[in-house]
């Protein structure tokens, strides 16, 4: 479960701050996507939960863990993907997810690692391949296996879809709600309004670092909510 | 086990990637090629030099019967011979002078450096395995680790690095870990071959003294590469992009390695300046002719001797003694232009002695000169050794001429220079046997730069802790 309470982040001080007293709760088994304009705080966000970034006050919490506190614990929680993932160009994709999920202290035998590349919608062929072979997709979804080798309780994704084509990127939904429904609690931060709108189950609208609306996806369709973002930002 | 998987992770994506392959392969080859022809070097010039000092032998053996005095200014020659691991480090070998003519009244100058018979390239300096060492490897360390935390985060794997529970201080030793290994792994080969061509020489029957002299050499190489890297990733960590680590690891190199050296040298020079050659000379010949104090001149001070040795032999006249009395003169003299050598060669040497350690005390904010000056310590090439050297064959000097003299003194009467000596007198004589001092001579010697070396590496370390904890990831 993900919880920010009065989450406050000022970068500079006397300048407002990008984050203001941000209060969120992402259940198990919930998607919560977050819309807004760039710069609107979405990415501080999700840093916070991350513990990138140390909060001007209020808290992030993972599991009930307060971020700041326990950087490491709250750690395993969680699995991450960025809007793009380089990963290591002269390792395989094989190799990067078996690197990353022996960073996050699992071990997986070849089978194990192949199939978690599978279920991400990797094609088989390319598992052996180095990944400055792979396009942006491809390098995405060692991204997703590597999330999913996790096993995490909580799910934060920054944009993850900008980029992928539409067939990549509905691949990419079905995985989410999948992991919602095994009782992941993920926190999306997306431009794709269509995307937000058939895999969320909540969605947020943040403006200036103020979480502005918080709706329910089944109530909308795309074009309402479409609608009320362009008023709102 | 993190620091581990992520220093393995760092060593397998180096050795795939191809620029640093042919980097890598260029400095190895270097490295082998300047071992190799170190090598053949310093055979070359140890076998001569052990030929030049058995014909010098030789000569002085073949004398034929003469008066011992001649034979004091016939002379012989003293040959420096090459230290074991003066093929790795050359240091002021090539510049100091390679032989010392042994005669009767005077101290001459150790004459005849490699430098003087080379080209104006010389001036480039020497291709050889510390040049490498010191300069090149640091170079390529800057390269190979100037991007690897800035890289990481414009290409968001250090946000997943992280995320995966890896800390920064993890990632920190792990990829100073990875990159000592891929270091390591350039350098192996070439001191394998090094360690490998010293045993082989001699039967693999080395010295222990060589064999700690090597040991502890690829140790201090050990340890300063270390402090290359670990700066390295460290600035990396530190650097908004990777054109600022680049530029300031770059800036550092050039100013440890060129300008710091070469401002270091002629700041010593200016504060610490040495008497030209003539001047030198001609101070030595004033002291000798009025006295060190300048009120003792020689004809005074034979007159003074000449009184204290009828006294002692309670004669009235030179003709009536019964020991030749020219010896006992010369000998005396012999002490005393010793004396007058030892003054003006202790000044010289001291003042030398303070241009290098004005160095050491730099050592303490630069790790090259602090290296530059163990690695001569332990190959033997450095100005310590070559005093030694010079202090040893003086020392020879000394007793061979005492020798002759007091010869002089009980085998003939005074005045007669015609008497000679048997030839198998000169097989009493001894040989002049060089042996370098232990290994612990050279590190007491060199212990203001040890210091220095562990002062800053503890210092590096303190600092890369602190710097750690603000490390940015996003």
């Amino acid at each position: 479960m993900l919880q920010a309470i009065e989450l406050t982040k000022q970068y500079v001080p006397g300048q407002p701050p990008s984050l203001d007293a941000l209060n969120l709760t992402v259940q198990p088994g919930e998607i919560y996507c977050l819309l807004g304009q760039n710069g609107a705080g979405k990415t501080t966000t999700i840093n916070l939960f991350l513990g990138f970034l140390p909060p001007t006050s209020g808290q992030a919490l993972i599991n009930g863990l307060n971020v700041a506190e326990y950087p490491q614990e709250t750690k395993k929680f969680l699995a991450y993907l960025p809007e793009t993932v380089m990963l290591y160009p002269n390792l395989t994709g094989l190799e990067n997810l078996d690197f990353f999920a022996q960073l996050a202290g699992f071990r997986h035998t070849p089978d194990e690692l192949h199939s978690l590349l599978s279920r991400a919608g990797l094609q088989t062929e390319a598992h052996g391949k180095r990944v400055g072979t792979y396009s942006k997709g491809m390098r995405q979804k060692v991204g997703i296996a590597i999330a999913l080798a996790k096993q995490a309780k909580a799910l934060l994704l920054d944009e993850p879809t900008s980029g992928l084509d539409p067939k990549a990127s509905n691949e990419f939904s079905e995985i989410l709600t999948g992991l919602a429904q095994s009782g992941t609690a993920i926190l999306m931060a997306t431009h794709d309004i269509f995307r937000a709108r058939e895999v969320g189950t909540r969605i947020g609208i943040m403006r200036a670092g103020h979480l502005v609306e918080s709706l329910s996806a089944s109530d909308l369709t795309a074009n309402e909510l479409e609608a009320i973002y362009l008023q709102t930002v | 086990m993190i620091r581990q998987l992520i220093a393995r992770n760092e060593f397998t994506q180096t050795r795939r990637d191809r620029r640093f392959v042919v980097a890598a392969g260029v400095v190895l080859l270097l490295l082998v090629v300047a071992t190799w022809t170190g090598f053949r070097n310093y055979r070359s010039l140890a076998d001569k030099r052990e030929q030049a000092n058995q014909s010098a032998r030789a000569a002085w053996l073949g004398q034929t019967e003469k008066n011992p005095h001649s034979a004091a200014h016939y002379g012989t020659f003293a040959f420096r011979p090459k230290s074991d691991l003066s093929f790795l480090d050359f240091g002021l070998d090539t510049y100091t002078g390679a032989s010392v003519y042994l005669e009767g009244h005077r101290q001459n100058d150790a004459k005849f450096s490699a430098a003087e018979d080379a080209t104006v390239l010389i001036r480039f300096g020497e291709m050889t395995v510390a040049f490498v060492l010191q300069l090149l490897i640091p170079l390529l360390t800057i390269f190979l680790c100037f991007s690897t935390f800035t890289r990481e985060r414009v290409e968001n794997t250090l946000k997943l690095l992280v995320s995966q529970g890896a800390s920064t201080p993890d990632l920190y030793w792990g990829k100073v870990w990875g990159y000592s290994q891929v270091v390591g792994l350039m350098v192996g080969p070439a001191l394998l071959l090094a360690g490998g061509l010293l045993f082989a020489q001699t039967g693999f029957d080395a010295t222990a003294d060589t064999g700690l002299r090597l040991v502890l050499f690829v140790l201090l190489y050990a340890l300063y590469f270390f402090l290359f890297v670990a700066g390295s990733v460290f600035v990396s960590a530190r650097s908004s992009s990777s054109r600022n680590s680049l530029l300031t690891l770059l800036g550092v190199w050039i100013v440890a390695c060129i300008i710091l050296p070469k401002a270091t040298a002629n700041l010593g020079e200016s504060l610490f300046s040495v008497p030209s050659s003539y001047a030198f000379r001609k101070q030595i010949n004033e002291d000798q002719e009025k006295g060190i104090d300048g009120h003792n001149p020689s004809s005074a001070r034979a007159k003074e001797l000449e009184k204290k040795i009828l006294a002692q032999y309670g004669v009235d006249s030179v003709s009536k003694l019964p020991v030749n009395f020219d010896g006992i003169v010369m000998q005396e003299g012999e002490k005393y232009t010793s004396m007058v050598y030892q003054k003006h060669f202790g000044a010289l040497q001291d003042q030398f002695e303070r241009q290098n350690s004005l160095a050491d005390i730099v050592g303490f904010l630069n790790p090259y000169l602090a290296v530059r000056d163990l690695s001569m310590g332990l190959s033997g090439s450095d100005y310590a050794h070559f005093l030694d050297f010079k202090a040893k064959a003086e020392q020879y000097r000394f007793g061979l001429v005492e020798r002759l003299n007091n010869h002089m003194k009980t085998f003939s009467k005074t005045g007669d220079w015609e008497k000679t000596v048997s030839r198998d007198f000169w097989a009493q004589t001894p040989d002049f046997q060089y042996q370098l001092p232990p290994v612990g001579w050279a590190l007491r010697r060199h212990a203001l730069s040890g210091l220095a070396l562990m002062l800053f590496g503890s210092m590096l370390v303190w600092g890369v802790r602190r710097g750690l904890k603000t490390v940015s990831i996003a």
